[in-house]
């Protein structure tokens, strides 16, 4: 098995968006897995309990940030390696290269399985500094790869675009405080809704005129009612998570909503994509 | 006595100091001198020792004396003897900032007859601030180290030092430095081996021609503590010094230093020994207390001489003395001159007398295992054998009086002094 990928100068343009992919992933769960195979790169958190049932889908494609990519999966028919690590330590690493001159990534066993990332950074006194992070991780067997696979995109009662993130997150922040319980609405006339309900309070916040994603207004043409609301019940803290790792606002945002079963986000950065899910609170 | 006084850009450095002291411990020396001021400040395990010197040019005015007491026919000359608080001082020097702007000239001076540092920041509109902090007498520490005789000399500007140290992680205790006369390289320590759980290993190699100075006799790899680096480092941005950084092999203690014209600052660490067995505590500093001035009457030289011109370095692992302690400081009094006294294992439990330096009054160095507890103990041994006069065992409080038109007087609290009360 072996992994060897560079990005080359001017300024490799893997560390910002996989920077903050990683960073985005830190937030949501201690424990990624890393899927590697020749045209990309996936980031996978798989719902488990531990999560609360959220799991999340990112994809790169890597001709886009590599100037080189090789790689060696485990066997020839399964071209393909899992890697399972810290998400932390990943964009703690790929901290340090955001004014680096040269980037390569590389899969190493020293004493343990590491991602090591070597880091040449360019200094003031125009001499090469040489950094190198070797991330452990864990490869996970064949056996358990079912496990991983892409999510199904499920059959969505309602489609909306989101708001700009930045103030749905201070919003969803401020809702915390009063209650653990969020409700989240919305309908085929661009209308989305954040709810909480207490018994001293109920506070709603609507947010109007967003559009829908086309596919899922013809779908929807035949019989929903524009103005009917799906609704999901959810754990407001899943929601924070979610928005707290996006940093940067993405070029796309959808909101997918199977009523009163979960929450389908599905975002594209600029050319990472990621997919969020969150299920309703039981 | 001391009184000083200086400006709102001096206060900053002045708090600056303060912080990085506080990274080492939880209390601090003001030890005036003719020299100048010094703050001082050792860890409680005694592997890591702070000072920084601010000579009288820094201060708009500086004006120190030796207290001269009688008793019982007895001229005795005695220095400040201050400790302090980190507590009671670090929030008065917090918002060093706003400080900066604010703050028009401040003033320290003592009350030796209340045991008490006042502490007035002149403000803008006419605001005064006056903080009264009382002090426990408690001789001053200073640690036996000559940095100039150390093989291994690097100097490097603060700014290069601090990208480096974005690298590790604060959960990484220690870092390690190894050197070659053709490369420097900063790295992660860790003694455990690897696993999933484990934190990245990081490493950073930089070439010598980022140094401003760079000198190695010898190749070595010495492994220190990464908290009071950082401490040391934020002190630097602020005084813009590049730092110098001194070290034989592991084992033997560090220093890091700034010198400046208007101060000096010393951090000297332990590192980790190269042993087989090492374990993860460092060796102990070796540290004097200053001369008891009571003992002999102007001979202050004599007793400044008497502790740096003894040899260089001092490296001993203290085993717990298994004695009790009034027995023990009688014959710490003794006249001792070995220095070259081979390191000692800890695994083997050897109690012999550790020497130190021809002091009256020497600090002992706690052993390794119970340190806190010994040391507390000894504090006691120590008040109830040399009887200390006016010994305060009570807690440090402090009160701020504001004196402006619209401003209400306000409160006094006390803060426990930990130290003693556990």
């Amino acid at each position: 098995m072996e992994v060897v990928v560079q990005a080359q100068c001017p300024g490799p343009s893997l560390s910002l968006p996989a920077a903050g992919v990683s960073n985005m992933v830190a937030k949501l769960a201690k424990a990624c897995t890393l899927r590697i195979s020749p045209e990309k790169l996936n980031f996978i958190v798989s719902d488990k309990v531990a999560n609360g049932g959220v799991s999340m889908w990112c994809e790169l494609e890597q001709e886009n940030f590599f100037s080189e990519f090789q790689m060696e999966g485990v066997s020839a028919e399964n071209n393909e390696i899992y890697l399972e690590l810290t998400a932390e330590n990943l964009s703690r690493a790929l901290k340090t290269a955001q004014n680096a001159r040269a980037l390569k990534v590389k899969l190493t066993n020293k004493h343990f399985p590491c991602l090591t990332i070597s880091i040449e950074l360019l200094s003031v006194s125009s001499s090469s500094r040489i950094v190198t992070h070797d991330i452990p991780v864990k490869v996970i067997p064949r056996k358990l790869w079912k496990d991983l696979q892409e999510p199904a995109v499920p059959d969505a009662d309602v489609s909306i675009y989101l708001p700009v993130l930045k103030t749905m997150k201070s919003i969803v922040e401020k809702m915390k405080n009063i209650s653990n319980h969020l409700i989240i609405e919305a309908n085929l006339s661009g209308e989305l809704n954040l709810k909480i309900e207490t018994e001293l309070v109920c506070v709603t916040t609507h947010f109007k005129d967003l559009g829908n994603p086309p596919t899922a207004r013809d779908a929807a043409a035949r019989d929903r009612d524009p103005a009917q609301m799906a609704e999901v019940h959810l754990d407001i803290r899943r929601l924070l998570q979610f928005l707290a790792g996006q940093q940067v606002g993405p070029t796309k945002a959808v909101c997918n909503i199977v009523s009163n079963k979960m929450v389908h986000f599905d975002l594209l950065h600029e050319d990472v994509s990621l997919q969020y899910f969150i299920p309703a609170f039981s | 006595m001391l009184k000083c006084g200086m400006s709102g850009s001096q206060v900053k450095v002045f708090g600056k100091a303060i912080q990085a002291l506080s990274r080492i411990s939880d209390e601090l020396w003001l030890d005036p001198s003719e020299k100048g001021l010094a703050l001082r400040s050792v860890n409680s395990c005694r592997s890591a020792y702070g000072c920084v010197l601010f000579s009288p040019v820094f201060f708009q005015h500086y004006q120190w004396s030796n207290s001269v007491k009688m008793n019982d026919n007895d001229l005795t000359v005695s220095n400040l003897n201050c400790k302090l608080g980190m507590k009671s001082i670090l929030p008065i020097f917090r918002c060093l900032n706003s400080l900066e702007r604010n703050v028009e000239k401040c003033k320290i001076f003592t009350r030796s007859d209340k045991c008490k540092v006042v502490i007035q920041f002149f403000c803008r509109h006419g605001i005064r601030r006056t903080h009264n902090v009382c002090f426990q007498e408690s001789q001053p520490l200073q640690v036996i180290f000559e940095k100039n005789m150390c093989s291994n000399t690097l100097m490097i500007q603060p700014r290069v030092l601090a990208e480096a140290i974005v690298l590790f992680t604060s959960s990484q205790e220690e870092v390690t430095l190894a050197v070659t006369p053709l490369s420097v390289c900063l790295k992660s320590s860790s003694d455990e081996p690897m696993d999933l759980t484990s934190s990245v290993y990081s490493e950073m190699f930089v070439a010598p021609d980022e140094f401003d100075f760079f000198q190695i006799g010898v190749d070595s790899e010495i492994t220190f503590c990464f908290k009071e680096l950082k401490g040391m480092l934020t002190f630097s941005e602020a005084t813009h010094a590049p730092i110098a950084i001194h070290f034989d092999f592991p084992g033997k203690p560090m220093a890091l230093s700034i010198d400046d014209m208007l101060l000096e600052a010393n951090f000297i660490l332990a590192t980790l020994a190269d042993e087989p067995s090492r374990t993860s505590s460092p060796q102990s500093l070796c540290l004097s207390q200053k001369q008891k001035r009571s003992d002999r009457l102007g001979s202050n030289s004599e007793a400044g001489k008497n502790v740096t011109s003894k040899a260089p370095e001092c490296i001993q692992r203290k085993v717990a003395p298994k004695r009790l302690y009034p027995k023990e400081t009688l014959t710490d009094v003794s006249a001792l001159e070995n220095h070259d006294s081979p390191r000692m294992k800890r695994a083997n439990g050897d109690l012999s007398e550790v020497p130190e330096s021809s002091v009256s009054n020497t600090e002992k160095v706690p052993g390794s295992l119970n340190q806190r507890k010994l040391f507390i103990l000894r504090e006691i041994a120590h008040k109830l054998v040399w009887g200390r006069e006016r010994e305060r065992e009570r807690i440090p409080s402090r009160q701020v009086e504001w004196h402006a038109d619209s401003m209400e007087p306000d409160v006094g609290f006390d803060l426990t002094n930990h130290e003693i009360m556990t």
